[in-house]
């Protein structure tokens, strides 16, 4: 068991940036989820963590010590690649026992400890298996048992689930979390998938282009995303973000909306040091709004996606285009004119040029 | 109801059409395969029936006719009794056992210094597999030369030596021996080199780093996931090698003409030297028919065996 830091981590593959300045402290026994679109840089940090390719600036330290140049099979690190990567050509117990052999542990206590991990992962009966032709759930929970048997420090998950159906995948999540629970390792799992993120991790790291934008527990990422991108990109559908402008309404600071027409006046602690006439991003998340009689955002309804539990209405004009999430009840039909109230204190503010998160001044 | 009469005889119909269609099919490849039969097999069933006779181009009669020379089965019984054909077969088979090894070792050896990039990589590539291509009479020459007594070969021999090196290679048993199989690891090498590089380029990285991160050093990663996943493709080498290996001809004949004496002779300069010069074709074609019935006995035995081994 053990800590992670990472600092000033960069690597560039010729002239193309995968990562820039990253600094993540990941502590001893977390289960840290790196998590963004494709190309975002998150697997390039998991393999430098795990020694496949070297940093091109910055560092990496196990505790208190520097990774520099230390070979990928010194790094006591567990991997689990996307495609498992199962020797195929052995047997279940072989390839369990894959990584004892190479260390030379002796054949009393291999098999001792295979069979403890085999049992743990329910393979007991499949030892004697080829591992070709095994199915995708079996294969998955042998790729973490060959390298948990090695009782890594560090276990990198690298986008595991993306391979297995949606109904398995929801079994796995409960399963991966309850392994991390059990082998108490600090564990980093990279995904694209939020759903996994949210429901696995301690804490998240929020990744784009190369560059980390926010790490905070999924709650806190969730309510409190530092950037605009963090807050498109997480939620299901994301949060809504309608470009403004700053203006004075009495005592009180709105944000004029364009064709949406004027916002409810923003909350104390939102505006305060707000210049007015400040170009902004107005976001709220789609399941903070309601519908009314009374003021708000007036919107046509272009659609209406029945999704089950939940109704997404698709509204908007222009320029602007804005999902609210209601109960399946909704007496609303595609064409209608809806008026949005929507909860001052659910409102973040955006800086419409760095696209950071305006927090509250006090 | 209509449903389940429809259910019962769908099958049927099914069959008769089987039946019909497998019938058409015969039919129309008849043709073809009555070509090939005869390609194949009338070579075959003539050399048998030369080989039970002492049949000769220079008798004055058709090979149709050669009935009237039967012998029986003595040109066999001269077979079991000719020294020299045992010792060409025996020698043949030496210089697999030398030549297959040898190229296999090399071959895997610079397959794992070429697998990884390096700078030139590409160019030193090509250059490798240049003796491959070139034709297998002019390599005999290149040798051949090669191997003269005031050759290239003596000549770095004696610049290293400090004196003057006149070793008649091609002229002396042992050494025309090594000379020829020089030759033919030379020429050879890069065969094996391609198809393993190949087979190595083909075993999956994400293994080889998993194993890696398990712990195993280089010498574990070859031994339990580089080997074990080129099986197939070792096996295919080898088997071409040793097949090819077998009917070794033109560099031989054209650097010592099988000589001197018959100490570079192999099977198949051993067969062209009776049919030109003796021109005993009967005999000639019981030679011929022994040898590819041990070869296909060997092979078959030996493919069974691998591909066994392949498939578990």
């Amino acid at each position: 068991m053990t800590s992670i830091h990472l600092a000033n981590l960069g690597k560039t593959f010729g002239s193309f940036t995968a990562l820039r300045n990253m600094n993540l402290e990941i502590a001893d026994g977390e289960f840290v989820a790196l998590l963004g679109p494709s190309g975002c840089g998150k697997s390039t940090t998991m393999n430098m963590i795990s020694g496949m390719i070297e940093p091109s600036e910055g560092e990496i330290l196990f505790g208190e010590r520097d990774m520099r140049g230390v070979p990928m099979s010194r790094r006591g690190v567990g991997f689990v690649f996307q495609n498992y990567a199962i020797f195929t050509h052995m047997t279940v117990y072989e390839n369990l026992a894959y990584g004892l052999c190479a260390t030379g542990v002796g054949k009393a206590e291999r098999e001792r400890r295979v069979n403890d991990m085999a049992e743990f992962l329910h393979l007991t009966a499949l030892l004697k298996k080829p591992a070709a032709g095994l199915s995708v759930n079996i294969l998955q929970r042998l790729a973490i048992g060959r390298s948990a048997i090695m009782e890594p420090a560090i276990f990198l998950l690298d986008e595991p689930l993306s391979n297995v159906d949606a109904a398995f995948r929801a079994v796995m999540r409960t399963e991966l979390k309850h392994l991390q629970r059990e082998f108490r390792q600090t564990m980093v799992y990279v995904t694209h998938d939020q759903l996994e993120a949210m429901t696995m991790a301690d804490r998240i790291a929020v990744m784009d282009h190369g560059k980390l934008l926010q790490v905070g527990t999924p709650i806190d990422v969730y309510n409190n995303p530092s950037n605009v991108f963090v807050a498109g990109f997480l939620g299901s559908p994301g949060m809504n973000l309608i470009k403004g402008r700053s203006v004075a309404s009495g005592e009180a600071m709105c944000i004029d909306l364009g064709e949406a027409g004027l916002s409810a006046p923003l909350p104390g602690a939102l505006f305060r040091g707000l210049p007015e006439g400040k170009a902004v991003v107005y976001g709220f998340r789609p399941e903070h709004c309601e519908l009314t009689d009374d003021d708000g955002l007036r919107l046509p309804v272009n659609f209406v996606e029945r999704i089950g539990a939940r109704t997404i209405l698709h509204m908007g004009q222009g320029g602007h285009s804005i999902k609210g999430v209601f109960d399946n009840r909704v007496p609303v039909r595609q064409g209608d004119i809806v008026t949005l109230a929507i909860d001052p204190s659910n409102i973040r503010l955006f800086d419409a040029d760095t696209g950071a998160a305006i927090v509250e001044t006090h | 109801m209509t449903m389940a009469a429809l259910d019962t005889n769908t099958p049927v119909m099914e069959h008769e059409d089987t039946r019909d269609s497998r019938r058409l099919g015969i039919w129309l490849t008849l043709p073809a395969q009555i070509l090939v039969l005869f390609i194949a097999v009338f070579p075959i069933l003539m050399q048998v029936y030369i080989s039970l006779t002492d049949w000769s181009p220079l008798d004055g009669i058709g090979w149709w006719q050669a009935h009237e020379l039967w012998n029986s089965f003595a040109n066999y019984s001269d077979l079991m009794a000719d020294d020299r054909f045992w010792s060409a077969l025996g020698r043949t088979v030496l210089v697999m056992a030398i030549c297959v090894p040898v190229e296999f070792l090399l071959g895997l050896g610079l397959a794992i210094l070429f697998v990884d990039d390096f700078p030139g990589r590409r160019f030193l590539y090509s250059v490798l597999l240049i003796p491959m291509m070139v034709v297998p009479a002019v390599a005999g020459y290149m040798f051949f030369m090669l191997f003269q007594s005031g050759g290239p070969v003596n000549d770095i021999l004696s610049f290293f030596y400090g004196a003057p090196v006149t070793i008649a290679w091609l002229a002396d048993p042992d050494l025309a021996f090594f000379a020829v199989i020089v030759s033919d690891i030379w020429q050879w090498t890069p065969l094996m080199f391609l198809i393993l590089l190949a087979g190595m380029v083909g075993v999956p990285e994400d293994q080889l780093r998993a194993a890696t991160l398990l712990g195993a050093s280089w010498a574990t990663r070859f031994r339990t996931i580089v080997l074990p996943r080129m099986k197939t493709i070792i096996i295919i080498a080898l088997a071409i090698r040793v097949i090819e290996n077998f009917k070794v001809f033109d560099n031989f004949y054209i650097m010592t003409g099988g000589g001197p004496g018959v100490a570079t002779e192999t099977i198949s300069i051993y067969i062209y030297k009776v049919t030109q010069q003796e021109l005993i074709w009967g005999y000639v074609a019981a030679v011929a028919l022994v040898i590819l019935i041990a070869l296909s006995v060997v092979s078959a035995i030996a493919i069974k065996r691998m591909s066994r081994g392949v498939s578990q």
